[in-house]
């Protein structure tokens, strides 16, 4: 074989053999994917770091070893399957919710592919996808938030926070944040926070209690989990809804149904992007929707570091010690 | 329970004194006789539920005058000649509606109403699941889906259940104790799920319910009669298709009374055109109390028990 068509068919990829810390996700080459006929192999430019790709590094979530960790890039398309008909070799897409991303090639279903218009760079699109899906997600779907409305949202400074807070905003919302210091504050206050509580040094219920005097709000975006759940039910107001997207404290204990209805006859949903982009149309809408926030200017994405492919564990790193506010990438 | 001779109740300042016609006969009679809920005082006048005239005013009492027709829910005290309650939970009952209706639609129809118009706000063209079809709520929540256009598959126990139930309007009804509820619902659409699931069962139907939604579905779990649903891992609302659920109670959806009284209103206005029929199975003098809470405990009756004091 000769060394140019060697460089063809093998890439550069972070493999995980074994699940464990951030160590586990070593550099490798490895084959460059084939796309079967309804899929696309994409040259990834940009691939997205979220805190799902620790669940799988770690074996929260299972998936067969080894594997390719990452969920979400931005690219161009190289080649295509036969029966792929959404997509052609050229074409600057986008992706979330395919595992292997963090490598030179990927291949996804087709129809996971959206195209990435011209004002929006592969860094934006791949930052865009994960958070910016789950928040307009949140804010559109979840919970159809109302202007006038008053929303809780944790982590407001985070990568999911910080996007939700704007869109919360942009509807006419009242948002209350959560965040763990004073510097995450003062993000969560620019992205557009009415107040935010510092619930290191103050407790969020007390607080969000005396925000609202008294009455709670009509909904909570939790992508916490466990370490304030039970909180989260004392400041909903009457058939106030809780959205559990998440889990970075763990995951919520047993849940009693009663107890939603002494504390007022509440809501609760534990939902996931997957099911608020399951189907094409729907995908597409939610990515323009999103896409077009970005390119007026009405969506700030916070880039925070972007790393080498090849330093991927201390984008890990970096993610679990929760000291860097916004989206870290990795460049292949 | 035993009958007793004692003083009318005189109002305080913001109640009225009503001379009741017809109170409703309901599960939360037996949850309070049996001590499973605790009443505020014992000895108690037992009732929730009630319809009648109004003899007297406190001082404060402005909503309400002597001589009104009333019902309310939600004050203990209603199996009795004169009840007083607070002035603004009574709402007034329209001409077109008799003091028995008034009372039977208090709990039950209030409960239907919001259940399907605010808990879930159910659409035309949406399917939903409504257990205990053939129950007091059931019965009602039927025949509103139905007006509203929704496709209702209902669970009864019995074919004499099933008859009524597609009387009030379910398209399709499923004998739950020939055939797996799961299994049929998802026959019956196509295995993609309703919309929503009015459950009032809990402890025995839950976790199937949760089976049979389609993604982004609604639990609606509004009672227990089968038992207290046990504590759930949330991460099934997950791994089911991002699911919603709710534990309402009617309190929480009468508690202002511009709500009160549109509900209550919107109920009337239903029965009083026709679109709602509500199904008094028996009358009890006050006397046969403890014959009317057997009755009701024992299972068999499908419809609203009335005392009449």
């Amino acid at each position: 074989m000769s060394v140019r068509s060697q460089a063809n068919t093998i890439m550069r990829a972070i493999r995980v053999q074994l699940t464990g810390g951030p160590e586990v996700m070593e550099s490798a080459d490895v084959p460059v994917p084939q796309p079967k006929p309804a899929e696309a192999l994409v040259k990834v430019s940009v691939a997205g770091v979220n805190a799902i790709d620790g669940y799988f590094r770690d074996g929260r979530f299972r998936t067969p070893l080894p594997f390719i960790p990452g969920q979400e890039g931005a690219g161009v398309v190289t080649a295509v399957g036969a029966q792929a008909k959404t997509v052609k070799v050229g074409d600057r897409v986008a992706w979330s919710g395919v595992l292997g991303s963090y490598a030179d090639f990927v291949v996804s279903p087709e129809e996971h592919l959206v195209p990435v218009p011209e004002t929006l760079t592969d860094q934006q699109a791949a930052a865009a996808m994960v958070h910016g899906l789950t928040a307009h997600y949140l804010v559109n779907d979840a919970h159809k938030l109302k202007a006038g409305e008053t929303a809780l949202v944790h982590a407001a400074a985070g990568g999911v926070g910080l996007l939700l807070v704007q869109m919360a905003r942009a509807v006419g919302a009242r948002v209350i944040g959560t965040a763990s210091s004073e510097e995450k504050a003062r993000l969560a206050r620019e992205a557009g926070a009415d107040e935010v509580i510092v619930f290191t040094k103050h407790d969020f219920e007390a607080e969000v209690k005396r925000l609202t005097d008294g009455k709670g709000v009509e909904v909570v975006y939790d992508g916490v989990g466990k370490a304030t759940f039970e909180k989260n039910l004392n400041v909903m107001r009457l058939r106030g809804m809780l959205v559990l997207y998440g889990m970075s404290s763990g995951p919520v204990l047993p849940v009693d149904p009663a107890k939603l209805s002494e504390k007022g006859s509440l809501y609760m949903a534990r939902t996931t992007l997957a099911h608020f982009t399951a189907t094409r149309d729907e995908l597409l809408a939610r990515t323009r929707a999103l896409f077009g926030m970005i390119a007026e200017g009405k969506l700030k994405l916070r880039i925070a570091k972007t790393y080498p492919l090849a330093d991927a564990a201390q984008s890990h790193r970096d993610m679990e010690a929760r000291k860097i506010a916004g989206k870290l990438l990795l460049i292949p | 329970m035993e009958v007793v001779e004692m003083a009318v109740p005189q109002p305080k300042a913001n109640e009225a004194v009503v001379k009741l016609a017809a109170s409703g006969v309901n599960f939360v009679d037996v949850y309070f006789r049996e001590g499973r809920y605790k009443a505020a005082v014992l000895p108690f006048v037992l009732g929730q539920e009630g319809a009648g005239v109004i003899t007297d005013v406190g001082a404060e009492a402005k909503s309400v005058k002597v001589g009104d027709r009333v019902a309310w829910t939600g004050v203990q005290g209603a199996y009795a000649e004169y009840a007083a309650v607070p002035a603004d939970r009574l709402v007034p009952i329209p001409q077109a509606v008799s003091d028995q209706q008034a009372a039977a639609a208090m709990l039950q129809g209030m409960t239907a109403h919001y259940v399907s118009h605010d808990t879930y706000q159910l659409k035309q063209g949406e399917t939903a699941l409504v257990h205990a079809a053939a129950g007091g709520v059931g019965l009602l929540l039927v025949q509103m889906a139905h007006n509203i256009g929704a496709r209702v598959i209902a669970t009864v126990s019995t074919e004499e259940k099933a008859k009524l139930a597609r009387a009030a309007g379910a398209h399709e009804v499923i004998l739950y104790t020939h055939s797996d509820f799961e299994a049929e619902t998802k026959r019956l659409t196509d295995g993609k799920g309703v919309n929503v699931v009015y459950d009032s069962v809990g402890k025995t139907t839950f976790e199937k319910g949760l089976n049979v939604l389609r993604p982004r579905g609604m639990m609606v779990l509004f009672g227990g009669s089968s038992g207290a649903v046990p504590p759930f891992d949330p991460v099934l609302l997950l791994q089911k298709g991002s699911l919603y659920l709710t534990r309402p109670t009617l309190v929480n959806y009468i508690a202002t009374r511009e709500e009160l009284v549109a509900r209550s209103g919107a109920v009337f206005s239903m029965i009083a055109t026709g679109k709602l029929k509500l199904r008094i199975e028996h009358t009890y003098p006050l006397a046969e109390v403890q014959r009317a809470h057997r009755d009701l405990e024992g299972r068999k009756t499908t419809g609203k028990l009335l005392m009449m004091p």
